[in-house]
């Protein structure tokens, strides 16, 4: 019953990739597992070491693919993503981004998660159902530094909008990156408008690029017309 | 014949009397002789001049009207004792008896002759009448009786005087004398020395040439000395404070220039003066006359009183830029401006010039002595008046017991800082309480045990200062804040490392200000001053002036360029990272976590830079592979050191130094004209410029005038000359009588924009 994590925002933008094949069907169902995972993280909760800096918050760095040819369902969650690791100060976060290969460098259609620790990387989280993210399309060869800036001022605080971000997310695709923040509440537009803004700062993106908001009620909503669509014709 | 004659008659008679001048106390208060010789006259002692002018004159002219005879001088003869006489002829004769056989055939028949002719009693009454006028035509007058002599026949039994031919001859020397005592300072007797030893026939021959010569050696040095003519240029009355030992040091300094003078007076009717110089006398350099209303022939009557010589000049810049900037504001709108000085000086500490005499063994003990430096030292500060004082070397117990109180009775507050471990010495920033009002003071200690690199007791000071500016009667208007630091980095040459990571930490604390400021609105200015150990244009200096430095193998001499130690078989370099990340200072010079206050406001939070995290990307905890990390091949199988990524990184960014303040120095470190170097600090082994005062210099006009009225940095309006190290030599090097430490002050002047409402 792991299917949950099916409801992971399957894609950044939650609307393009119709192979996407993580199914939705139990997406409602909030299960014991899913406490169980919460103990579980709470258990392992990590603190800096000695002389290190802390963090204001723990985060935890999550690696999703994918996996060509093999029919989404329920089971293949675990094949989907994996928590690689949960970290608590400035040293303990390279010591894990070190040791991760560069966005710019994966292969297939893969996604980094980088999230507060006790946010599950899914629109369906306490944390997230309210919420959006901006999302940023980039030509490839960008997402590497992008992802690094930001996930480099989110850990440092630089986004000024209290608790509001959740994580944040880059992900691989075929012709284009789209790298993308997740903030709490979606309807709060100083908070969405300062997040911009930071971002225009810390990314130092090129002048035309493109910034969208984005709900995650929305993405949920493309999400279900489009697989509804899939599932009707493909008859599931 | 005659000449040669007179002159062994008159030479020991001068002789003596030169001998006896210092105890005749009353010495013949003479009138000017303004003609030629008096050129010649200031090279040589009284004696020989005198006599070269009774040679020179019968020449020349017979004007009675150019010599006034002093009536002093008759009454001084008549009080003189007869031993004096008695004394004199015996002077007279022991010199005829030892001098050459040949030659005292000649003398003694002359003498006879002469005073034969004394004798004669209408001659003596015109002799004795002659002595109301010239002493030149006495002589006319003395060679007239001679050849009367010759002429007629005298009773050889009758009772010559010598007495009175004496008394002649006496007078005529004393008004020489004392014509030689004033046109000349008694301490260039020594230049005389040289001409004395020749002997006295050699020199009759020589003098007139030797005069000559003189006067070219004299013109030769003038055009090396009227290149500074920044230096000289000016001299005021004595109505400031300085002691007397300075004055008698200037004038030394200035024998050419005296000498100058009076080859102006010879020619009195040119506009300029045509020096022939170099090899052959081939060349001519012009110099325009030079005027001392302070100078006199005439002994002033408070002859101790000295004149100053402004070794230094306040220089203005241009003023006519800053009518240009006004043309540019198109609407007229009200401007207030401040204007404000600040004055950085190291000050030397006693004890380490006693640590270091080996630096100083130029220099005569007495300005080597504490109080006195001490009582300079504080006459210059009160002669300049800074509004902001940011002194160096500082010892702790002076500033305590003499400098604080002093400066504090003349309306400065002050900030000391010492230096930690066992120096006892520090720096002192001080600024005139109403002119300036205090928002925040930081010590800053250079010595960090927990970072091998800063090791070293150096230390700075940081203050945020609030110019007060009073408007009409007692309206104050907000001007913008000032970050005033001043600082005193590492000496030693070799340790440019050192000298980086402690500027690196004095730069992250006026940024941290500057961002307070920033955050209630506020542009904050920023003046950086003191000793920094380091010459002009080197690396440091670029890392200051410039915003940045490329670092990565320089050796660590080359960061300050006091000395070339290039030669030396091993050098240490400066490699990346420079410092480690506990220092929590980052390559940008910024503190990596909000300072104190700051986090007051946000309790709890933890925010780190983009360059803070970078920072400690390759730190050695940050190199271990997590325990719990799963091995994801093409994901989690990398390591830091295969990562092409960080070495990109560190190609662009890790070897690189630069800090977010725009600043520039006052002083361009060559001076105007000449274009030779400036020296801040000049001891017996080395003069360099190692002292600065950098400023937030003002936007470009353009700029200025679309953002805001008030415009933001400050303007240079002036600043007080520097000296070279040729000049300062001149002055026998530092210190000296004038300037009590081995650094000069630096003082400028800025103006600083005061928004209106």
């Amino acid at each position: 019953m792991n299917n949950k994590f099916d409801a992971l925002k399957d894609d950044d933008s939650g609307d393009h990739d119709q192979d996407q094949g993580s199914p939705k069907d139990c997406e409602k169902e909030k299960t014991d597992d899913e406490d169980k995972e919460q103990n579980t993280s709470k258990k392992k909760m990590v603190v800096p070491g000695a002389g290190e800096h802390p963090l204001q918050y723990n985060y935890t760095f999550w690696y999703s693919r994918r996996t060509p040819g093999r029919p989404a369902n329920t089971q293949s969650y675990e094949q989907n993503i994996k928590q690689i690791g949960s970290f608590a100060s400035v040293e303990q976060f390279w010591r894990f981004y070190s040791h991760m290969i560069r966005p710019g460098d994966l292969t297939g259609h893969s996604d980094f998660h980088l999230f507060k620790e006790g946010i599950k990387p899914m629109w369906e989280d306490d944390a997230n159902k309210m919420g959006g993210k901006w999302i940023i399309r980039l030509r490839k060869g960008l997402a590497s530094r992008c992802w690094e800036n930001l996930i480099l001022a989110m850990l440092g605080e630089q986004f000024m909008v209290g608790e509001e971000i959740c994580g944040a997310v880059v992900s691989v695709r075929f012709q284009e990156d789209i790298i993308s923040i997740w903030n709490k509440t979606a309807s709060d537009q100083a908070t969405t408008a300062r997040i911009r803004d930071t971002l225009r700062r810390v990314l130092n993106l090129p002048p035309n690029t493109i910034m969208e908001y984005k709900t995650h009620t929305d993405s949920i909503k493309a999400w279900e017309d489009f697989h509804g669509l899939v599932n009707a014709s493909g008859g599931r | 014949m005659i000449g040669s004659l007179l002159y062994y008659v008159l030479y020991p008679v001068s002789r003596y009397l030169t001998g006896r001048r210092s105890e005749a106390s009353a010495v013949v208060i003479g009138t000017a002789v303004c003609d030629g010789a008096a050129v010649t006259s200031r090279r040589f002692s009284p004696s020989q001049t005198a006599l070269l002018d009774l040679w020179l004159r019968p020449s020349s002219r017979g004007s009675k009207g150019e010599r006034i005879k002093d009536p002093n001088s008759e009454k001084l003869d008549d009080t003189r004792p007869d031993m004096d006489k008695a004394l004199l002829m015996a002077a007279l004769h022991k010199h005829t008896q030892n001098d050459t056989a040949s030659k005292m055939r000649e003398v003694q028949p002359a003498v006879m002759q002469e005073e034969t002719g004394k004798s004669h009693t209408p001659q003596q009454e015109e002799v004795e009448a002659h002595r109301q006028g010239d002493v030149e035509t006495m002589h006319h007058q003395l060679l007239y009786c001679k050849e009367k002599t010759e002429r007629e026949s005298i009773s050889p039994a009758e009772d010559w005087s010598l007495e009175n031919i004496l008394k002649v001859q006496f007078i005529c020397l004393q008004t020489k004398d004392s014509i030689q005592e004033l046109s000349h300072p008694p301490q260039e007797q020594p230049q005389t020395q040289n001409l004395e030893s020749l002997s006295p026939k050699d020199r009759m021959q020589e003098t007139s040439s030797a005069a000559e010569n003189q006067i070219n050696k004299t013109n030769k040095e003038i055009p090396q000395t009227a290149a500074e003519p920044e230096c000289w240029d000016e001299y005021v009355l004595p109505n400031t404070d300085l002691p007397q030992g300075e004055a008698s040091n200037s004038q030394l300094a200035f024998v050419p220039l005296l000498s100058n003078t009076e080859t102006t007076r010879q020619h009195n009717a040119q506009s300029s003066l045509h020096f022939p110089v170099g090899r052959g006398l081939v060349e001519e350099v012009q110099c325009p006359l030079w005027h001392f209303p302070a100078m006199s022939y005439y002994p002033p009557e408070e002859a101790t009183v000295p004149f100053e010589v402004i070794w230094r000049v306040w220089e203005k810049l241009d003023e006519s830029a800053a009518a240009e900037d006004s043309t540019l504001i198109p609407f007229p709108l009200k401007k207030v401006s401040v204007e404000f000085t600040v004055m950085s000086y190291n000050i030397l500490a006693q004890d380490l010039l006693e640590a270091n005499q080996e630096l100083y063994i130029h220099c005569p003990l007495e300005v080597l002595d504490w109080s006195y430096r001490c009582s300079l030292l504080l006459e210059e500060i009160e002669k300049w008046l800074p509004d902001i004082l940011c002194l160096q070397e500082v010892q702790e117990n002076h500033y305590h017991e003499q400098l604080h109180p002093a400066l504090s009775q003349i309306g400065y507050t002050c900030v000391y800082k010492r230096r930690t471990g066992t120096k006892t010495d520090g720096c002192a920033t001080c600024y005139r309480s109403t002119c300036f009002s205090e928002v925040a003071a930081t010590q800053l200690e250079f010595f960090r045990p927990e970072t091998e690199l800063l090791d070293r007791h150096n230390v700075g000071i940081v203050l945020l200062l609030r110019p007060l500016v009073s408007h009409g009667s007692e309206v104050k208007e907000e001007a913008p804040p000032l970050c005033v630091a001043n600082t005193h980095l590492l000496f030693n040459p070799r340790r440019g490392d050192v000298k980086l990571a402690q500027l690196a930490i004095m730069l992250a604390e006026i940024d941290s200000v500057i961002k307070r400021c920033k955050a209630k609105g506020e542009h904050c200015n920023v003046i950086l001053c003191g000793d920094f150990n380091s010459i002009p244009h080197m690396p440091l200096y670029q890392l200051i002036t410039t915003s940045e430095l490329y670092y990565q193998g320089l050796p660590a001499w080359m960061i300050s360029g006091q000395e070339d130690l290039s030669h030396k078989a091993y050098c240490h370099r400066l490699f990346s990272p420079l410092w480690p990340s506990c220092l929590e200072i980052t390559n940008n010079c910024q503190y990596t976590t909000v300072n104190e206050t700051f986090k007051c406001q946000n309790p709890g939070k933890s925010r780190y830079s983009h360059d803070f995290m970078l920072q400690l990307r390759f730190c050695p905890a940050a190199c271990v592979r997590p325990q719990d990390l799963k091995l994801i091949p093409g994901v989690t199988d990398i390591t830091p050191e295969a990562s092409k990524g960080s070495q990109h990184f560190e190609q662009r960014f890790g070897h690189r130094l630069s800090h977010r303040l725009n600043l520039e120095s006052v002083y361009k470190h060559v001076l105007p004209g000449s274009g030779r170097p400036e020296v801040t600090t000049l001891h017996s082994e080395v003069g360099q410029t190692v002292d600065y005062i950098f400023y937030t210099p003002r936007c470009a006009p353009d700029k200025k005038a679309v953002s805001r009225l008030a415009s933001e940095g400050l303007k240079l309006v002036g600043s007080l000359s520097l000296l070279s190290e040729d000049v300062l030599w001149s002055m026998h090097g530092l210190p000296n009588h004038i300037f009590p430490s081995d650094h000069l002050s630096l003082m400028a002047k800025f103006q600083l924009d005061v928004d209106t409402v």
